[in-house]
């Protein structure tokens, strides 16, 4: 508890997150209006009593969008996060473990995956998919994946040499035991704060391919729609692009955060800050 | 030291602007600059794709004819034509008019334009348009003789696209990146993805245009292509806009604003073939829940005009008496009801025989409005208890989907329709290579068979409305709006005449 | 290490071979049909059949792909199905932007995060390490497309300061005409060059300050440090001598890493600010389905990637001793 205290990242970027996601959760209950309400003869209002954050081009309640918006921005990003850091994990232990062959072809396929750049492998994958939820988390995982396979093996290899692994395996241990038993909690800390930073990039990468048009589309309420239709009306109406910008600022800054101080609790020598991969890479 | 440092990135920061600062000034050239939404693919005027070819191409090239704003054919490259039978038009080519690099423009050129057009190899999207030629012939160096298969009155219409020197392109240059034309305007310099940059023809065969030149610059981005303007950075910018740009725009003092009808349509296409939409009612009902004005008000910011037909108001044949289904949600559901759909388990959705009354609509993603629209749309029907889903996707999926009928209702659009005939019969006559709902209706036929076919004016007019009020009766095709074209320039630009086709020609004195 | 660098060549050629056939399996198994997007609405079946057919579009894709290797074996990317263009005409007419931009942008990005990080390490815990820290988090979670318009607005539209959209000429160019005596059209490459360089530097220099800060406060508390303040150095000397050289080996090592992204940044500021590139181009190559200028794009950031990074690996070496490539 002490040290969670010392930990003001941890606990600011702890405190954001819970709430966005509580709220996310609690959607329905914490708003009177449907998501789809349009009120014509109320758009771009400011915020009010009856409006906590004004309305949309639509008249519809932003507050609500955005509520609703949050499960499948942030639901995208942690799927998306997620998936790449099963594959890559799974991927990673393998490759550092049975080396040879194996490895290097994988190895090549990850030099393959890091040579797109990661929006242009994000709107290919699109591309060729459609727009969609769905496809939209395939894009994204096929993009982050390769950060993990490469911390994982990189951590795997170490561990390979450590003289309890070579222990259990002259016990005659199974190779996935070893794996599972001794290798790959020592990854956990790493991908958890790997993981945790991702999920601020999938946000803002969401809303680029929305700004590109190849997001997620209407009438699902994502933050990146709302903020990139909304810049269309930037000078005449700013409101709504930009509550939907800072909306997506603040969840960043959540995950960021956390992230930052889930590293300084779980890994205080920091293996990870040399060559952290590319973290924020899409977001440019 | 640190602090130093810390300030120097600050400075070396900063500076980067201040240092810029006095340098704002205009390109100093004189050329006036044009906005574009993209990049032109090719400048070869018989397989131009985008909006910016079209732009440029009418600048560089000149056409048999060259249709005015209101969209009369005026003399171009020919200074005479004569229709001797219905199935024949001679053209005399005026004299004197030379390509850019000095050779003359002679029938020969005009024949070998129209022959490749109309050879499939080349994939011209304009062949389309020509099919009805059976045979053109250079009669001397200067009259060309265009026999039809059946007389077909849209045939000036079509005729201001770009006239190409044989030779040159025969020799296998590629004007499609080094245009030569007879036009006012001459290619200076085209930096890929960035600047078309032209400069007057001193040969040009109505005299040297006094402009020192026009650029077009691209930036893809609506809403930075306005603001550019705004900063001084171009001096003309035209649809496509951001709706919420051209509100504001319009009411900008220092800014010369042209709002004007344009020669497209936004619609809905119901495919026919689809065995919830085969009945005329139902899609009568269906258009009933459009609520065209919000449409119109709120998502196109009244830029865009609400539809009364598929006639368009520049078009002779427009006529404002007859009238598609308005919108009506209570009539909708009357009709619904009437046709055996109601709420009998009580869920809030129609129901017929224990099945739901699910509806797609579908559009492509490129287009923020029509997303829009789409979702409003949706809106509405669902109020009215149809269940309907939305579906969009990128043009090249969505447009593959809808040309091969795979769609239920479909909002997309159609530009560039100088006669009525380019909007109706390859869409809606029953043989049509672009009737995508499927749709087949023998009187209609006719209608578009002699609107085609007949050349007085009036007889044309009749046969339109007749097959427009048709179409209105049975709903194919839902027109919810004429879209709007809209210029915005600078007050230094004078003698400007906006044309709803995006031409430019009349800026060449300025 | 000249063996090093061959062999790291080498392992480029697996890798280009991989990326075309993952972009041709792509776009080719699931996308869409190239006839029916040349063509537009209003082309008839003859025309998509005989554009079909000579795009080789009828046939399966093992021939399909055959074809490919086979003039890219000779040196022949292709020719861009919308470009009317080769592929190597359209993508080097472009790489020259794209690679001004993105040097800038990293300049600007160094300039800024280093002294940051460096500030915010020195001030550990202090009011400045968490301004220092909250820019940096702020540079990291702005969508940059959103900073690109409001900087956009602010710097050309409100102020006037600056041009709002395109390039002057190319930066090499106008430095040769400042030797000549003419400074006009550096400054104006450069005012023309500040907005996109700088919207797609921030993100950057958000992460380099972290980083540059991180290193340094785990430098600082090492052994050779102390021993340096034992000797008596003053705090500057110790920092800017032992410290920020230790502190800065992530950083080259990152620069690598945050090449590639911004490439791919590029993407979407060159379509905001009218910027000639790659990345324009590359937008428009997906959404029209060039596949062969998809390739050729692809391909092009993938090469610069990979040398990018096979630089700053040399570099790493030649700044810390401790490593030695064989």
């Amino acid at each position: 508890m002490k040290r969670l205290l010392r930990n003001p990242s941890l606990l600011i970027g702890g405190t954001i997150v819970v709430i966005i996601v509580l709220l996310a959760i609690a959607a329905p209950w914490v708003t009177t209006y449907q998501l789809e309400d349009m009120d014509m003869r109320n758009r771009f209002s400011l915020p009010s009593a009856e409006h906590w954050l004004g309305t949309d081009n639509f008249g519809r309640d932003l507050w609500t969008r955005l509520l609703y918006g949050a499960r499948i921005s942030i639901g995208v990003a942690v799927v998306s996060v997620g998936l790449a850091a099963i594959i890559g994990t799974l991927v990673g232990l393998a490759a550092g473990y049975f080396g040879g062959l194996f490895d290097l072809i994988v190895m090549r396929i990850v030099d393959v995956f890091l040579g797109f750049p990661p929006l242009i492998m994000a709107l290919t994958v699109v591309a060729a998919l459609g727009p969609g939820v769905t496809n939209l988390m395939i894009a994204l995982t096929a993009v982050f994946w390769t950060e993990y396979a490469r911390v994982v093996r990189a951590i795997t290899l170490s561990q390979r040499e450590i003289d309890y692994v070579a222990a259990a395996q002259a016990v005659g241990a199974s190779w996935a035991r070893i794996l599972v038993v001794h290798i790959l909690p020592n990854c956990l800390g790493p991908i958890t704060v790997l993981a945790t930073l991702g999920i601020g990039t999938a946000i803002v990468a969401e809303s680029g391919l929305s700004f590109l048009g190849i997001g997620v589309e209407p009438p699902t309420p994502t933050w990146g729609w709302t903020l990139s239709y909304g810049m269309r009306f930037l000078r005449a109406d700013p409101w709504m692009s930009t509550i939907a910008g800072l909306c997506i600022m603040l969840t960043v800054l959540g995950f960021n955060l956390f992230g930052d101080g889930l590293r300084d609790l779980l890994d205080p020598r920091r293996i990870t800050s040399g060559r952290r991969g590319r973290r924020g890479a899409i977001a440019e | 030291m640190l602090r130093i440092l810390y300030c120097g990135a600050a400075i070396a920061a900063l500076s980067v602007g201040f240092a810029a600062a006095p340098t704002l000034a205009q390109d100093g050239d004189g050329a006036i600059t044009i906005g574009a939404d993209v990049d032109a693919g090719t400048l070869d005027p018989r397989v131009m794709r985008d909006t910016t070819a079209y732009r440029v191409a009418n600048l560089l090239y000149d056409g048999l004819v060259e249709l005015s704003p209101t969209l009369e054919a005026t003399p171009g490259l020919a200074e005479s034509w004569e229709n001797p039978e219905p199935t024949v038009w001679v053209f005399t080519l005026r004299d004197g008019a030379t390509f850019h690099d000095g050779t003359p423009v002679t029938a020969a050129d005009v024949v070998y334009t129209f022959e490749s057009i109309l050879d499939p190899e080349l994939a011209s999207r304009w062949r389309t348009l020509f099919t009805p030629i059976s045979e053109i012939v250079a009669a001397d160096d200067n009259t060309v003789r265009i026999t039809l298969s059946e007389p077909y009155a849209p045939l000036l219409s079509y005729l201001d696209i770009g006239i190409v020197p044989a030779n040159l392109v025969e020799g296998g240059t590629d004007i499609g990146t080094q245009p030569v034309g007879s036009g006012p305007f001459m290619l200076a310099n085209w930096e890929r993805g960035s600047t078309i940059a032209l400069e007057p023809n001193p040969n040009w065969w109505a005299g040297e245009p006094s402009v020192a030149g026009i650029d077009f610059i691209v930036v893809p981005d609506n809403t930075a292509r306005a603001q550019a303007f705004e900063a001084g950075d171009l001096d003309l910018i035209q649809s496509p806009l951001s709706p919420a740009d051209i509100q504001r725009l319009a009411d900008e003092t220092d800014i010369v604003a042209d709002i004007m009808g344009g020669l497209g349509v936004t619609y809905l296409n119901f495919n026919t073939q689809d065995p919830l939409l085969s009945d005329p009612q139902m899609r009568r009902a269906l258009a009933m829940l459009v609520d065209q004005e919000t449409i119109v008000e709120a998502i196109y910011e009244g830029v865009d005009v609400v539809a009364s037909s598929v006639l368009l108001p520049s078009w002779p044949a427009y006529s404002p008496d007859i009238q598609q289904p308005t919108f009506d949600p209570d009539g909708a559901v009357a009709i619904l009801e009437q046709l055996g759909w109601s709420d009998s388990d009580g869920d809030g959705t129609l129901d017929r025989d224990g099945e739901p009354l699910t509806l797609t609509l579908s559009t492509h993603s490129e287009d923020p409005n029509r997303i829009q629209a789409v979702e409003y749309i949706q809106n509405v029907m669902r109020g009215a208890g149809i269940d309907a889903q939305v579906s969009i996707s990128d043009w090249p999926s969505f447009s593959g989907a809808v040309q091969n009928s795979q769609h239920q209702v479909a909002l997309l659009g159609w530009l560039n329709l100088v006669d009525p005939d380019r909007l109706l019969y390859g869409q809606l006559h029953s043989g049509g290579a672009l009737n995508w709902g499927g749709y087949a209706n023998p009187t209609l036929d006719g209608a578009l068979d002699r609107g085609r076919t007949t050349l007085d004016p009036d007889g044309r007019a009749a046969a339109y409305q007749e097959a427009a009020e048709i179409i209105a009766d049975e709903v194919p095709y839902y027109i919810i709006s004429y879209q709007g074209y809209q210029v915005f320039h600078t007050p230094e630009i004078e003698g400007y005449e906006p044309n709803p086709r995006g031409m430019m020609r009349s800026l060449m004195d300025n | 290490m000249i063996g090093y660098a061959a062999r790291r060549l080498l392992l480029m050629i697996p890798m280009l071979f991989g990326i075309i056939v993952l972009v041709f399996l792509m776009l080719n198994v699931i996308g869409g049909d190239q006839a029916l997007v040349l063509l537009g609405q209003e082309g008839t079946p003859e025309q998509l059949e005989a554009l079909r057919r000579e795009l080789l579009l009828d046939q399966p894709l093992t021939v399909q792909f055959a074809a490919y290797i086979g003039k890219l074996a000779q040196g022949d990317l292709g020719y861009s199905l919308f470009q009317s263009q080769s592929v190597l005409e359209a993508v080097s007419g472009r790489l020259g932007a794209t690679l001004e931009l993105a040097i800038v942008a990293l300049l600007i990005a160094i300039l800024i995060g280093v002294p940051l990080g460096i500030l915010a390490a020195v001030r550990h815990g202090r009011a400045s390490d968490i301004f220092a820290m909250l820019f940096a988090q702020l540079g990291i979670s702005m969508p940059v497309f959103w900073m690109g318009i409001l900087l956009m607005f602010l710097f050309a539209v409100t102020l006037d300061w600056l041009p709002a959209i395109g390039r002057g000429e190319p930066l090499l160019v106008a430095i040769v005409d400042l030797f000549r005596g003419n400074p006009a059209v550096l400054l104006d490459s450069l005012a023309h060059l500040a907005l996109p360089a700088i919207t797609l530097g921030v993100g950057a220099a958000a992460i380099i300050s972290r980083l540059v800060r991180s290193a340094m406060l785990d430098t600082l508390s090492l052994d050779f440090v102390r021993t340096a303040y034992a000797k008596g150095l003053g705090p500057a000397r110790v920092t800017l001598a032992h410290v920020l050289r230790n502190a800065l080996l992530p950083v080259v090592s990152m620069i690598g890493l945050r090449f590639g992204a911004l490439l791919g940044g590029a993407v979407l500021t060159e379509g905001i600010f009218g910027w000639p590139g790659l990345g324009q181009l590359s937008v428009a190559a997906i959404n029209q389905r060039d596949i062969p200028l998809i390739q050729g794009v692809v391909l092009t950031f993938a090469l610069m990637f990979a040398l990018v990074n096979l630089i700053v690996d040399l570099a790493y070496a030649a700044i810390d001793p401790r490593i030695r490539y064989d």
